[in-house]
């Protein structure tokens, strides 16, 4: 997982859902959402975080599995947003 | 075992698909081919829900078998077509030609070329049009047996739809938006999980179509599996409010309470997993919710399609219009919002399945407290967070037994608290709580124990059947679950064979014999006997067997009720007929004489050398659902004048004293009415659970602090410590042992007041059209009569060797109609030809001398 962008999204989801885990199991992948790592709650805090570092505004119906069900939809969805987020 | 996705099984995803998209080998087809005819022996040999879903059911398995090798653009069109097909099948052609009319202008007003408020505001008034239709308030030219379907199909699912309208910028095709709302098996269930449309377009061969066809067939035997464990409940588990007259009644009362649930859980699964078999890899629909360690936990595992339409519709909007008050504000305002919005939906579904709004109090405070709960639990998982893993948790003893704690804690909450929403009232509810003071016998360790073994077995987290996980670790693992699906499957069978669970025992035999029909329990049957659903605010009530029956009723049902054939007196009989009332029904004429009975016009004197007869009962004896002159008492009396049995009098008058909805106690207030009318005889018509009843009707009477004009049941009252004003159901729990000493003070009356007269005093004993346990207390019933010196014509099996629907007005209505009141007057004459002595009196003599 080379990507800068991808790699600070992690980190904060490692932070902050899952402390103690290993951070190798967490893939480009990996389901968040159907696998029970994002809940609203978490989502919500997700979204927040990425709203003030990237400055970015999230639509409610963008929250969705479709969009943040791993990394990489993740991430795609922020290069769609700000480009120029790193 | 749980279907959550773990990081290595997504990642074996990719290796799984092997196979094009939507292609299954023949060898693999086969397979599911087998299994989905044990399915199809299961429905069959469990007669699981109705005749008409095992009939789609037949439809989709046969619909799948082409459907897997129809070229992949043309499967979504057939499915359609297969859900198009099933509705004029199980509505008939004229409602399902209707139904799909009314869909298809739903979907076409989605699609209007004009601007989304615009649409919504159309949208919004065609649905004003059809709430005045639902209400009455406007004429329909349909049957109103589209209502709670064409609800289900649309009261939910439209708001999803056109949510992703807006927002998904994909073109729907015409299959996407039929097969979604018509979807298959919907036309015979009122009930169905919230699909998400953006889910279900993206969920259509979106992995593998093998391991989609066999998460099917899991669930679907998953689902069945639920709706037996549902059916042990709500046969031998469920008690009445009455009943529960100790804890270990106490904590069965509130577990049963909450594991009819599992009839929704069930029947989820069934649909959601006949839809898989269409290619739509659908998410879980609910999730051992069981073993929900808290209440957010709780919400989250328990109608997942629900928890995500309202997160998707209501919560996540809401948030972030308010995330400017900050996060933890944002969240307990919009979960608030999310509860009010499910109090007030579960109200507007109530409203599409029965036509009339549900505001009960429990329900609003049921809603509120839970609410509460999840707000208070989300702000501790803020800031304490809560434990998340991305492979198996890692479990120490310490860990599970905190876990099996908060679940088993969890558990006897949501327990409590769904009684209190499913109870009938507030007060009805706070009535179950004296049974705690009552003994401690070890049958009170029952439910916590069993509670406490199958939470510990859950959470060691034992395989169970259904969840189709990706054979990460090689393939036994795949087997293992299909091993389990199947054995599941085969040993239900297997148990079903009456050849097999004889030869256990009979215990067993009698159980199974029960386990495989699907019936009414006794407590609901006793409803349906008192016509009591009509009234009845349990909230849950759509999600039972006895709702499935009543939401068949046309609302204007006979008609006669809603027109006033009876008036409040406000005595102790509280209800008579209006004299002088006429109406039309579609049975015919109802016509009340100028005296209050259901009959032709007598005068007040009897005439001379005329032998008159009171017939004193409830509307069987008046004749709900038989046009005048079609009743059992008219019937008897046009056929003794024409073919005397007896030489003793020249003319026989019998007068129908029968008022719908009187009990034994009120039977007697017709007797003091009778007794005007210089009758030689009466005829008591008793009509099953008479001491049951007669209980009930003084609690009524007890809760309503009416008078009691009879002071030997006053005296029973006063005996049994029920006060005027009481709760009934607490009053019912002091009068029910003094059931049999009512019953015998009531027909002691009858006897005495007769035998002073000089009037004879027969017991007639009429049956229901059905068998059931109302039949329990007749022979105690009989022997009562008898004892107290009445005469008993006992027509019990006045009725046997016919088909139930034969003789009934409808699934919802077991009054006798005219086939059943010809059988009962044919069956009286011949008792009267037989012996005329027992209404004519000693001096009656033989027919025709």
């Amino acid at each position: 997982m080379s990507d800068e962008l991808m790699q600070k999204i992690k980190n904060f989801i490692m932070e902050e859902f899952l402390p103690g885990e290993d951070p190798d199991e967490l893939t480009a992948t990996t389901p968040l959402i159907s696998g029970g790592i994002l809940d609203s709650i978490a989502t919500l805090k997700l979204v927040m975080f990425m709203e003030e570092q990237y400055g970015v505004s999230f639509e409610p119906h963008e929250v969705d599995k479709e969009n943040l069900d791993d990394l990489a939809s993740i991430v795609r969805l922020l290069r769609a947003k700000n480009p120029s987020a790193a | 075992m749980d279907s959550t996705l773990t990081a290595a099984q997504a990642a074996a995803r990719a290796t799984v698909a092997d196979e094009p998209r939507g292609r299954i080998r023949l060898r693999d087809f086969a397979a599911i081919a087998l299994q989905l005819g044990l399915v199809l022996l299961l429905l069959r040999q469990f007669q699981i829900e109705s005749p008409a879903f095992r009939l789609l059911a037949m439809l989709a398995f046969a619909g799948f078998a082409v459907h897997a090798f129809l070229p992949l653009p043309a499967r979504l069109p057939f499915f359609s077509a297969l859900s198009l097909i099933s509705i004029p099948l199980t509505l008939g052609l004229v409602n399902g030609v209707w139904l799909i009319g009314i869909g298809l202008v739903l979907i076409a007003a989605c699609h209007l070329p004009y601007s989304f408020r615009v649409r919504g505001a159309i949208l919004l008034g065609l649905g004003a049009l059809l709430i005045g239709q639902r209400a009455s308030l406007l004429p329909t030219p349909w049957s109103e047996a589209i209502w709670p379907i064409l609800g289900a199909m649309f009261m939910f699912r439209l708001i999803a739809y056109f949510y992703d309208l807006r927002h998904d910028k994909a073109p729907v095709t015409l299959a996407q938006s039929t097969s979604y709302f018509f979807m298959l098996p919907n036309a015979c269930f009122p009930l169905l999980p919230v699909i998400d449309f953006k889910t279900y377009r993206r969920s259509h061969y979106s992995t593998d179509a093998h391991r989609t066809y066999q998460k099917g067939v899991d669930w679907i035997v998953r689902g069945i599996v639920h709706l037996l464990l549902y059916r042990y409940i709500y046969y031998y588990g469920t008690l009445a409010p009455s009943e529960v007259t100790g804890p270990a009644e106490f904590l069965q009362y509130v577990v049963s309470n909450f594991l009819l649930y599992l009839r929704v859980s069930g029947l989820f699964h069934l649909v959601v997993g006949m839809v898989h078999l269409f290619g739509f890899d659908l998410p879980e629909t609910h999730k051992r919710y069981l073993l929900a360690a808290s209440f957010t936990d709780f919400w989250r595992r328990i109608n997942i399609y629900w928890k995500d339409f309202m997160q998707k519709i209501f919560y996540f909007p809401a948030v972030f219009a308010l995330k400017r008050l900050g996060t933890n504000k944002a969240i307990i305002i919009a979960t608030l919002y999310v509860f009010l919005l499910t109090w007030l939906l579960h109200s507007y579904q109530w409203f599409w399945l029965r036509g009339s709004w549900l505001l009960a109090w429990h329900d609003m405070l049921f809603w509120a407290v839970l609410g509460l709960l999840v707000v208070a639990n989300s702000l501790y998982e803020i800031k304490h967070g809560r434990n998340r893993s991305l492979g198996k948790a890692k479990k120490t003893w310490q860990s599970t037994a905190l876990t099996i704690a908060k679940t088993y804690a969890t558990f006897w909450f949501i327990c409590i608290l769904w009684s209190f929403w499913t109870s009938e009232s507030i007060t009805d509810w706070l009535a179950l709580w004296p049974a705690l003071k009552g003994p401690y016998t070890s049958e009170a360790l029952f439910f916590p124990l069993l509670s406490l073994l199958v939470i510990v077995l859950g959470t060691v987290d034992l395989p169970g059947i259904g969840a189709v996980t990706a054979p990460a670790n090689g393939l036994r693992p795949w087997l293992r679950d299909r091993a389990i699906t199947v054995a599941w499957a085969l040993g239900l069978v297997l148990i079903s064979i009456e050849g097999v669970h004889t030869s256990v025992s009979a215990e067993f035999a009698t159980l199974m014999h029960s386990m495989r029909s699907a019936h009414l329990s006794r407590l609901d049957n006793a409803k349906l006997e008192r016509g009591y659903y009509e009234g009845l605010l349990s909230v849950d009530r759509f999600n039972s067997q006895l709702w499935e029956v009543y939401s068949k009723k046309p609302a204007n049902w006979l008609d006669v009720e809603n027109a006033g054939i009876r008036r409040f007196t406000g005595g102790f009989g509280q209800t008579d007929l209006i004299p002088s009332f006429v109406s039309t029904t579609k049975y015919g004429t109802v016509t009340i004489n100028r005296w209050g009975m259901r009959d032709q016009d007598y005068p007040q004197e009897r005439p001379a050398e005329t032998l008159r007869a009171a017939v004193l009962g409830p509307s069987t004896v008046m004749g709900w659902g038989v046009g005048d002159g079609m009743t059992f008492e008219a019937l008897l009396e046009e056929r003794l004048n024409r073919e005397p049995v007896s030489k003793a009098f020249k003319h026989v008058e019998l007068l129908n004293f029968g008022v719908p909805g009187y009990q034994p106690p009120t039977q007697l207030v017709s007797l003091d009415k009778a007794l005007d009318f210089q009758p030689n005889a009466i005829i008591f018509v008793a009509t099953g659970r008479e001491i049951r009843r007669s209980a009930s009707y003084l609690a009524e009477v007890v809760h309503k602090s009416l008078p009691i004009p009879y002071p030997e049941l006053a005296a029973i009252v006063k005996q049994s410590g029920a006060v005027a004003g009481m709760d009934e159901t607490e009053a019912l729990k002091l009068l029910l042992p003094y059931g049999p000493e009512i019953l015998r003070k009531v027909y002691g009356r009858v006897a005495n007041t007769s035998a002073q007269r000089g009037i004879r005093a027969i017991l007639l004993f009429l049956p229901q059209v059905r068998e059931g346990s109302w039949q329990e207390e007749t022979p105690e019933t009989l022997r009562i009569a008898s004892e107290v010196g009445l005469e008993v014509i006992n027509l019990a099996d006045v009725y046997a060797g016919h088909d139930v629907d034969t003789l009934r007005l409808a699934e919802w209505d077991d009054h006798p109609n005219e086939l059943g009141h010809r059988l009962v007057a044919d069956a009286l004459y011949r008792r009267l030809q037989a012996d005329p002595a027992i209404l004519f009196g000693r001096a009656a003599g033989g027919a025709g001398n």
